[in-house]
């Protein structure tokens, strides 16, 4: 960690940097927003396409006429749950993983991480577009390519981390003191690993939102008639000059979702800093 | 207390420590000496059934052991507790104090309130204020730190206690007062230490008997005044020489 960012009079001066709280405050928009809408996010009205903001449409209507506010909201689902979803799934296979190979060592570390090496050395999102392309566009393939690309980096943070905290003392005076092995890994071992990976996974949970959209605007990912924000950009490319704002309001909602999350965790990264 | 024939210590196939034999009577102090590499660790690790030992006789208390094989589990010596070398390493930093010296207690399957009354007057002896039991190991000193450790020891009223260098990443003046403090618990209540130990000094002023170590191989096995009058080998009188030439040079220093 470097030192200005665990330097508590460095962090008094951004006051504006979000923290848990913003991130609260987001999700609480977002879902009293979805409750009080009186629009369905799929209900098209085409007397009233590609209407600009107005008290009606805050956020105005696509080329089918529905309301982006009320698809954006709902948006969210897809976009910040999803991911959640997925980068908590990959998150857990990789702690796993990770754990057996520093409790195993030799071949079955040799196995695993050989493994981890061998996924890592295919690029994150074309890895999801091949495997999307070759079992067709769909939800449930994206979500499984997604998982299938995240776990890596968990398995080996979680690897190395835990073979540091094996070799400390205070785990041979537990197994000395006659815990049995499930005890002191419960209370010993993750308890000093599970910090830097919660890092990690609100680090990767921004970046997930970005392949979501990604492939979803790509057409990979969620499909029409969902609300998701790339695809809801996808839906307003072809009216970019006319009527940007079916463009930029996802657009904004991505950038706020990631910007959230990032400097979010940015901020439990410097809260835990001093206890990985 | 505890008398061992010929301990001989493995790992992965080969012999690392070679037929040491000592006895230590109930309520003294075996300081383990020598150089490193000489095989105090791996005599530990034996003695905590860390590694598998081969001995030809163990007695421990009244109970005796005849055996010429290989235990696999090592000794696993029963009634004893350990305190290691650096106490920042031996207790979990997100656990408090308190946590770490009711780990101790863990066989013994304790309520809860009984667990927190033991460790309390565990603070108590080894004088650390009660409220340090919330405390978490990096908000207090190293010294400290060492203090709650051999609170965790003693909690659970151990016959033996075993020291693995329990003052070298102390200062001075804290080693002085913490090895006072452990010399004064084994006397009131009546504890054996084993201290692996590299200080002459403190061999000198605090042990019973001492166990020299050289290459894997026990050099000396004798009581204090034995080893510092008269030492059974010529290494051993090198180490004493070179031991008392250091303390010489020292009460120079003093007196200048």
């Amino acid at each position: 960690m470097s030192m200005s960012l665990s330097n508590p009079n460095v962090k008094q001066t951004i006051p504006a940097m979000p923290g848990t709280w913003t991130l609260m405050v987001f999700a609480l928009t977002l879902g009293a927003g979805m409750l009080m809408t009186p629009y369905d996010p799929t209900q098209a009205d085409f007397l009233n396409r590609l209407a600009t903001p107005s008290a009606l449409h805050w956020f105005g209507t696509d080329h089918l006429g529905r309301d982006i506010a009320t698809r954006v909201l709902y948006g969210s689902f897809w976009s910040l749950g999803l991911s959640l979803g997925v980068v908590s799934i990959g998150a857990a296979i990789g702690t796993i993983v990770g754990l057996v190979a520093a409790q195993n060592g030799r071949w079955v570390d040799m196995i695993l991480m050989r493994t981890t090496d061998s996924f890592f050395a295919f690029p994150e999102l074309i890895s999801a577009v091949t495997i999307a392309g070759l079992f067709g566009p769909s939800t449930m393939n994206l979500v499984l390519a997604l998982i299938v690309v995240s776990w890596m980096k968990f398995a080996r943070l979680v690897r190395s981390l835990a073979i540091s905290v094996v070799q400390q003392d205070y785990i041979l005076q537990a197994r000395l003191n006659g815990l049995p092995a499930w005890r002191v890994l419960w209370q010993h071992n993750l308890p000093n690993i599970l910090p830097g990976v919660f890092v990690l996974w609100t680090n990767s949970w921004s970046r997930t939102i970005l392949a979501i959209s990604g492939l979803s605007f790509l057409g990979f990912g969620v499909q029409p008639p969902n609300a998701e924000w790339g695809a809801m950009l996808l839906d307003g490319k072809a009216y970019l000059l006319t009527a940007p704002h079916i463009m930029i309001f996802p657009g904004l909602a991505v950038l706020f979702a990631v910007l959230t999350i990032n400097l979010t965790g940015d901020r439990w990264r410097d809260r835990l800093a001093d206890n990985i | 207390m505890l008398n061992i024939a010929k301990l001989s210590v493995s790992a992965a196939g080969r012999t690392l420590l070679h037929e040491v034999s000592f006895s230590v009577a109930a309520s003294e102090m075996l300081c383990v000496i020598g150089e490193s590499g000489a095989g105090k660790s791996t005599l530990l690790k034996g003695l905590m059934g860390l590694m598998p030992c081969r001995y030809e006789r163990f007695e421990h208390r009244s109970s005796a052991e005849e055996s010429a094989f290989a235990t696999t589990s090592g000794l696993g010596l029963p009634a004893c507790r350990y305190v290691m070398q650096d106490p920042l390493a031996a207790l979990n930093p997100k656990r408090s104090l308190g946590q770490s010296i009711c780990e101790s207690l863990y066989t013994q399957k304790l309520p809860a309130p009984e667990q927190r009354n033991r460790a309390l007057s565990a603070l108590e002896a080894v004088e650390l204020p009660v409220e340090f039991y919330d405390r978490l190991p990096k908000e207090v000193s190293l010294g400290q730190a060492q203090r709650a450790c051999l609170a965790r020891a003693l909690v659970a009223e151990p016959e033996l206690i075993i020291f693995d260098e329990p003052l070298s990443a102390l200062d001075a003046l804290v080693q002085k007062k913490i090895a006072l403090k452990m010399d004064q618990l084994r006397r009131e209540i009546g504890i054996t230490y084993i201290v692996v130990t590299h200080d002459l000094g403190f061999a000198a002023a605090y042990a019973d008997r001492i166990l020299l170590l050289r290459n894997g191989r026990m050099e000396t096995f004798q009581d204090k005044g034995d080893f510092f009058a008269n030492p059974a080998s010529a290494y051993a009188s090198d180490l004493v020489g070179a031991a008392q030439t250091l303390g010489a040079l020292n009460r120079m220093e003093a007196a200048e």
